[in-house]
């Protein structure tokens, strides 16, 4: 069973790096909270300097995460040349990606699972990439293997010892109780609806409309593992795991169709892999939105979206440049790919529509680039594997960023990615994030780290590249799919929103369905 | 191993009748005991390490126990000069010396052994002979002094001798069976040298009403027993490294770099090279294995001039390369610069490749060869050669996987070949088909084959190139000490017990040929 990955489109905000006052023998640490300064300042209205310019095009996008991106290679595949994309506060969003002593690393998610043919804007997208290299169509395609995960995948560690894989199986218990739950979710996986589509689906649009399966929206998910009887607590600790991953949120604050959701909705397959198969890059996600970029040739304005009109001929949207000018961009057209409650403090309309009570709750995240001159010395058990996962712990284990490299030796430095959501309370957590100092940060992003290996790994560590997000994804809660958001999809107009708020979940896949969608709309 | 015997104690003509030896005089008793096994051990370990580093048991046994026991008629000859009045603290000093020198033998030996070019046998023999002349000093001594504490002359005689040949039996039993296996020469010669400085010490304690100079005695004792132990705790390390069962061989050169640990050991004529306890070649039979290597893909390009080799630091496939005079270009990529440097910079295993890596035509890149060739750019190689170590883990299989053969591919000029190391077919046959599968899926067209090399068994190899039609080489270049026309013909056929077995190319994300490596060397290694 593969954990799945998240990502939102333009979170907010340019990176804001500060070096840590340092000892000699401390790793150096710098602390990235994107779009921080820039949301905040949208937040409490700040006042701007004058317009100093005009820029005008026929469609403009607000925001460059897998949303905004996806519309723009959409546009730019259908022809469409007089495209500006405005990069926002945060470019790539979620799928950011950074180069950590000389080794490219994600800074934020870094995988996709295998697209199922119902994501056929993703394996389009993938195969434009050249990372789709035959049988578009097919129902298992052929990818290019430098970008399958490379063996070993997983590894976990439990009382001590490495086990390979995520889920735990060390006792007959644990196999047993693993053994009942993966049959059950793979009889859910089949289900379909009484319209006869899939229980479960990517987009989230493509699930079933069945009010039965829809009800499981009413119940936390952590009730309904109750009620089903998974209640093995190393088969909980994964679940917990998981849920944390991808909605930055424990199964009592999820809802149970989101958790089953995670599970059953994922049936992608390749000719050249395994059945649950993951896509990866070195430098994470950011290999897609870079490529993206690449192909769509779009041009890109480096400044962010702070207020936006729309007037009867155009949209008119002021924007703030990244070297501090405000320059006014007029447009037919506007795709709106920002997180919503970013959207709501730019466009007055919305903010009517969707009082903030009325938008999902948001999960902090962390993600911590850490650079090593060498590999650390390794507890008993599983070989190092591409995903290292602590069972238990505080965080969402480490990547190793070098994982998929072909070399002779192992590198003589290497980057470990460190996770870390759905913990605390998210207000307290968001205000702990934005004022915390460095070290303080530091020992937390450290801490699946220090419980994997004996305390001398801390002298392997060089420099710390902590990226903070106080809003880094949407929490599915029960309710989710009925939330006010979903007005959004369908108001007309000349703004259209793209961005996986809309749907709910923090996926690439959802995100990059939203910005193909609003493409489409808009292509007519 | 011949009988050990000790010449007659020189006697003091003025012994004089006295009281049964040992009655009252047990320590001395005690000391002829100790005293024998010191002595016997000494020249078992002095034997046996002869033997080990050097080989040719038998020569060395009786070398080094003729040498020996000559140096102990010396010794009991010098004894005769003792003075009579400083009788019992000579022999301490002796005990102790002995204790010192005998003790360190060992570890000294193994040192001067593993620093290249210095005089082993030189150093064996003259601390053979200084070692002798000390023991052979003891037994006289101890009867000596008996006899001033007016010891019956026969009784003397009698249990002296006795506790000489007995001491001699217990070590000569316990030297192979206990000592040796459990503890390995180092640490066994420390051990009896503990003994030998400790009876000194003893003695010291003992008689001190009798010892004017018993605290500078006592003093010089300890800084013995204080060096002994030291060298037993660093003994450990020495022991570890050169008998641990790893090497067998003595260890000539040892280095840990940032990439692996390098260890060179010698045993007689053989040299051989381990990488991180692999062993790498042996010079007993590498020219089977390099001429393999280079030869029928080489010798089959009348045109190549450039010529690139991935691994193999050694230098040695390079040698096999430079035999041929239109080859103008050689590009040797090794990670590690600590191995080119050895095989370049130091003579005698510069010797090994023929000085290849100084040849003009030589250029030598330390990088990681699959990260050189995903920038490397430039005309196309006619010949690569991807030595590269065996798949026996994921990282490794990598490089033995599709996009490392197309990479590889993209870098041959028209014409050009690919050979590659690809393990054993006979104990791993999955494994090696699985190489071959895997070049095949990268687009390439394969020529399989395989030569005996008793350090590793039946090996494999394929060549391959982009183009179908590679002929295995009718003419050979001078020299080749294992190949030549007929023999590389053989190399191409393989019989019915080792056709291909139906397997999976290996792909990164699948790593079959890790797999296939692993169960088919489990299955012999059972």
């Amino acid at each position: 069973m593969k954990r799945r990955d998240f990502i939102a489109g333009t979170g907010a905000l340019t990176a804001l790096p500060w070096l840590a006052g340092c000892t000699p023998a401390a790793p150096l640490v710098t602390v990235l909270r994107p779009g921080l300064r820039e949301g905040h300042a949208l937040r409490e209205a700040a006042a701007l300097p004058p317009p100093s310019g005009e820029l005008r095009c026929g469609v403009a996008i607000l925001g460059s995460g897998v949303a905004g991106l996806t519309a723009a290679w959409r546009l730019a595949r259908e022809g469409r040349r007089d495209v500006l994309l405005v990069d926002g506060p945060e470019p790539d969003g979620n799928a950011a990606g950074g180069v950590l002593g000389g080794i490219a690393c994600p800074r934020g998610a870094h995988y996709l699972p295998l697209p199922d043919p119902g994501l056929a804007h993703v394996r389009e997208l993938l195969a434009d990439l050249g990372v789709l290299t035959g049988g578009l169509r097919d129902d298992a395609p052929e990818y290019d293997e430098q970008t399958l995960v490379h063996p070993a995948a997983e590894r976990t560690l439990a009382s001590g010892t490495w086990h390979e894989g995520l889920l735990p199986a060390s006792s007959a218990a644990d196999a047993t109780a693993a053994a009942r739950f993966n049959a059950d979710m793979a009889a859910w996986s089949a289900r379909r609806g009484e319209d006869g589509r899939p229980a479960f689906a990517l987009p989230l649009a493509a699930s079933s409309g069945d009010p039965a399966l829809r009800a499981l929206d009413r119940q936390t998910f952590a009730r309904w593992l109750q009620e089903a009887g998974h209640t093995h607590p190393p088969l909980r600790r994964y679940i917990d795991y998981a849920m944390r991953d991808d909605y930055g949120a424990r199964p009592d604050a999820v809802s149970a169709w989101a958790g089953l959701h995670y599970f059953c909705c994922r049936r992608g397959r390749a000719r050249n892999a395994e059945a649950g198969a993951v896509l990866t890059w070195p430098q994470g996600l950011s290999a897609l939105t870079a490529g993206l970029r690449r192909v769509a040739a779009v041009r890109t304005l480096s400044g962010h979206a702070v207020a936006l009109s729309e007037r009867r001929t155009a949209v008119e949207v002021m924007v703030q440049t990244a070297d501090r000018r405000t320059v006014t961009l007029v447009a037919d057209r506007v795709i709106c790919a920002m997180p919503l409650h970013v959207a709501r403090h730019i466009d007055p309309a919305l903010a009517d529509a969707l009082p903030r009570t009325a938008l999902p709750e948001t999960a902090p995240w962390l993600v911590a680039n850490l650079l090593l001159d060498g590999f650390p010395h390794e507890r008993p058990g599983a070989d190092l594997a591409w995903d290292n996962v602590v069972l238990g712990g505080a965080g969402l284990g480490y990547v190793v960023a070098t994982h998929q490299l072909t070399r002779v030796a192992r590198p003589a430095a290497t980057v470990f990615t460190a996770y870390r959501a759905g913990w605390g309370d998210v207000t307290e957590t968001r205000r702990w994030l934005a004022s915390a100092g460095e070290a303080e940060l530091l020992e937390f992003a450290l801490a699946d780290l220090d419980a994997a290996y004996d305390r001398r790994w801390r002298n392997r560590l060089r420099r710390a590249e902590l990226v903070l997000r106080g809003h880094g994804m949407a929490i599915p809660g029960p309710g989710f799919l009925d939330a006010p958001a979903r007005a959004l999809r369908d108001r007309g107009g000349r703004v259209l929103h793209a961005h996986a708020d809309l749907g709910g979940l923090s996926l690439f896949e959802e995100a990059s369905w939203w910005g193909e969608r609003a493409a489409r709309l808009l292509l007519g | 191993m011949p009988p050990q015997s000790r010449p007659t104690p020189d006697l003091h003509d003025s012994a004089t009748p006295g009281t049964d030896a040992g009655t009252h005089h047990p320590g001395l008793i005690v000391a002829v005991f100790v005293v024998a096994s010191c002595g016997l051990a000494y020249e078992l370990i002095a034997g046996a390490l002869a033997s080990y580093l050097l080989g040719e048991s038998v020569l060395r046994f009786s070398t080094i126990i003729g040498t020996y026991l000559f140096a102990m008629g010396v010794g009991s000859h010098l004894s005769k000069y003792v003075d009579e009045k400083a009788l019992l603290a000579r022999f301490i000093d002796i005990e102790l010396m002995v204790g010192l020198l005998g003790g360190l033998s060992a570890c000294a030996l193994f040192l001067i052994y593993a620093w290249a070019g210095s005089p082993f046998r030189v150093s064996l023999y003259a601390l053979v002979l200084l070692i002798g002349v000390l023991v052979g000093m003891e037994i006289p001594l101890v009867m000596r002094l008996l006899h001033q504490r007016k010891q019956a002359f026969e009784a003397l005689v009698s249990k002296v001798l006795t506790f000489d040949y007995l001491g001699a039996l217990a070590v000569s039993l316990l030297f192979p069976l206990v000592f040796a296996p459990l503890l390995g020469l180092a640490r066994t010669a420390v051990v009896f040298g503990l003994l030998n400085a400790g009876i000194g010490l003893w003695l010291t304690h003992r008689y001190r009403a009798e010892l004017p100079q018993a605290r500078a005695l006592r003093l010089r004792g300890l800084l013995v027993l204080a060096v002994l132990l030291a060298a037993l705790a660093w003994a450990q390390k020495l022991t570890d490294a050169a008998e641990a069962g790893l090497y067998g061989d003595a260890i000539v050169h040892q280095e840990t770099t940032p990439f692996q640990r390098i260890v060179l050991t010698r045993w007689q004529d053989d040299t051989r090279l381990y990488l991180n306890g692999n062993l790498q070649f042996s010079t007993r039979d590498e020219h089977r294995y390099h001429e393999a290597l280079v030869h029928p893909a080489l010798a089959a390009l009348p045109q190549a001039r450039r010529v690139l080799v991935l691994g193999g630091g050694d230098g040695l496939a390079v040698r096999e390369v430079l035999k041929y005079p239109q080859v103008e270009q050689v590009t040797l990529i090794e990670l590690d610069p600590a191995m080119t440097r050895l095989f370049r910079d130091t003579d005698d295993l510069a010797a090994l490749n023929a000085h290849a890596l100084r040849d003009p035509r030589v250029t030598t890149v330390n990088a990681d060869a699959a990260q050189w060739l995903e920038t490397a750019t430039g005309p196309g190689w006619d010949l690569i050669v991807a030595d590269f170590p065996d798949p026996s883990h994921y990282a490794l299989g990598k490089l033995y996987a599709v996009p490392m053969y197309r990479l590889m591919a993209r870098h041959l000029a028209p014409g050009g070949l690919i050979v590659v190391q690809s393990t054993s077919p006979w104990y791993a046959p999955r494994a090696y088909w699985c190489v071959d599968a895997t070049l095949r899926e990268a687009g390439l067209h394969t020529a399989p084959y395989h030569a005996s090399v008793p350090s590793f068994g039946e090996w494999g190899f394929l060549i391959a190139a982009r183009e179908a039609g590679y002929r295995p080489p009718s003419a050979l270049p001078a020299g080749l000490r294992h190949l030549d026309a007929r023999t590389v013909a053989q190399m191409f056929d393989f019989p019915p017990d080792m056709r291909a077995p139906a397997v999976e190319p290996n792909r990164l994300n699948t790593q079959m040929l890790v797999h296939y490596f692993e169960e088919d060397w489990s299955r012999q290694m059972r």
